[in-house]
């Protein structure tokens, strides 16, 4: 700005500066308000937080493509690097799956000729929709990505996230054009998990390392570094058997798992919905809390324990009837 | 003469270019790079450019600004609401109240003097995520992320002096 001088200056400055203190004050006391706002954790922060991704999406999903051809170019010249022996390893790894591949179908088939027997009902189709990563909020307070696909593609909050190796989060929030992905390792991410040998439930909890926790584990467990780590279906939430992580360590107080999909990696990832709303859908929790008859809601009674079990009951059928409602708008 | 209406809003345009590049250096933010160390700990770009525009133009990125980027990175990232918008605030206060110290003096006293008041400000965003979310966040990633914002503080404030010096010069 100009300079200026004169009578006005001497007059108005000091206006001026009580002004800007006390707009100081202000912002600084908005700041905290704005804290409290956050923490109560209203349906309005998520829609605005939901509205700042898709105002940055369409810029995003721009600038992204340059950033992953080059990243595409780095990797070609790793790969070129380690031709050699990448190529050794595979050999090794293809004989040791043309045996496993032998055995899957001898046990699929098998496995459809029981089910047969048995009258067993499957589960419900997997509906994916697959979308490009935009964005990475790499930091050091928050483990989350955003990806090129929100309401528009029946995304909705709470639905699981896999990439080709593994789950990698859920949706935190769902814009119309983008959404946000939570990452398990996210402080506030808790999966209820299972591990694959032993069969042994869990809980796993970010704690915003690259090592998740296993927790709510019984004191008996068995449970060893290599054992995988599989979503248990457990809540509703996630579909089952769902590929987490390995076990990379086991020490008197601490079990943490190594997550299979690596971060710095992440490209395309699937939405899975497995047409269940999950025990964090808006409905449910307001359900949950609305001052009605206890055998109304929605809560423990018909969450769905079994592996493929849908939840049933006419309540449950209203939700699947409408699964592309946005979120709010439910009387 | 009275400037005219393309002349005043060129000013007004060139005027906004300070918190204009606060959001560029965001959304650089949250490229996703497939460099393994920037996804766990990422240098504050934002807070580089807050404390530079402090300095050199208070007047073109105020307290009030700096509170609304705040805000948005909050939004944007996932974070606690409000703490990068007070940290934000207090950098630029801080700074702008300083800003004489650093005229006229080699870049190297700028770059100390940054390096230093970029300690407290991801501490109380340490301190106050970590409050908020009920649990202590890892403070290695925060350290990693204090070193890389400090290390590459030089070239941001290149970059935004090219800018300035080219776009900034009559306005």
């Amino acid at each position: 700005m100009a300079q200026h001088g004169g009578p006005q200056q001497r007059i108005f400055s000091p206006l001026r500066t009580a002004l800007h203190r006390f707009a100081f004050i202000l912002l600084i006391f908005s700041a905290f308000g704005l804290m409290l706002l956050g923490k109560a954790d209203t349906v309005l922060i998520e829609r605005i937080r939901a509205a700042s991704a898709d105002l940055v999406s369409p810029v995003m999903n721009i600038v992204s493509r340059p950033a992953a051809s080059i990243n595409e170019i780095t990797d070609k010249i790793y790969n070129l690097a380690h031709l050699y022996e990448e190529n050794e390893r595979l050999r090794v790894e293809n004989q040791q799956l043309l045996a496993w591949q032998q055995a899957a179908r001898n046990l699929s088939h098998e496995n459809a000729r029981l089910r047969d027997l048995a009258h067993y009902t499957a589960p419900p189709v997997l509906h994916l929709v697959t979308s490009r990563v935009i964005a990475d909020m790499g930091g050091a307070y928050a483990h989350s990505v955003m990806i090129s696909a929100g309401s528009r593609d029946g995304v909705s909050k709470g639905q699981a996230v896999i990439s080709d190796e593994g789950l990698v989060g859920r949706v935190a929030e769902a814009g119309y054009q983008a959404s946000r992905v939570l990452l398990i390792t996210d402080i506030n991410s808790r999966v209820p998990v299972v591990v694959e040998n032993s069969r042994d439930r869990a809980f796993l909890s970010g704690d915003n390392t690259n090592r998740p926790l296993l927790t709510f584990l019984t004191a008996d467990a068995a449970v060893a570094p290599g054992d995988r780590i599989l979503t248990s279906g457990h809540g509703g939430a996630f579909p089952p058997g769902i590929p987490i992580g390995v076990v990379s360590s086991v020490s008197e107080n601490a079990v943490r798992v190594a997550p299979l999909f690596r971060r710095h990696q992440l490209e395309y990832l699937r939405v899975a919905d497995y047409g269940l709303q999950g025990i964090l859908s808006d409905q449910r929790i307001r359900q949950s809390q609305a001052p009605v008859n206890t055998n109304d809601t929605l809560l423990s009674p018909d969450i769905p324990t079994g592996v493929g079990v849908v939840p049933s009951g006419p309540a449950d059928e209203e939700l699947h009837a409408k699964p592309q409602k946005p979120i709010g708008e439910l009387p | 003469m009275k400037p005219g209406v393309w002349q005043r809003l060129d000013v007004i345009a060139r005027g906004l270019l300070p918190a204009f590049s606060v959001f560029v250096l965001l959304l650089i933010n949250l490229l996703p790079i497939s460099i393994p160390l920037l996804s766990t700990a990422s240098p504050a770009l934002a807070l580089m450019a807050v404390f530079y525009w402090a300095v050199n133009r208070p007047d073109l990125l105020t307290a009030t600004t700096a509170f609304f980027l705040g805000l948005l990175q909050d939004l944007l990232m996932g974070l606690p609401l409000g703490v990068s918008s007070l940290v934000l605030l207090l950098v630029q206060t801080g700074s702008a109240s300083q800003g004489r110290f650093f005229h006229n003096k080699p870049f190297s006293v700028m770059w100390w003097g940054f390096a230093l008041v970029a300690i407290p400000a991801l501490l109380v965003q340490w301190l106050l995520s970590s409050a908020l979310i009920g649990a202590f966040l890892p403070i290695k990633a925060t350290v990693i992320s204090y070193i890389l914002t400090a290390v590459l503080f030089p070239i941001v404030a290149w970059g935004l002096a090219r800018a300035q010096n080219s776009l900034l010069r009559y306005v």
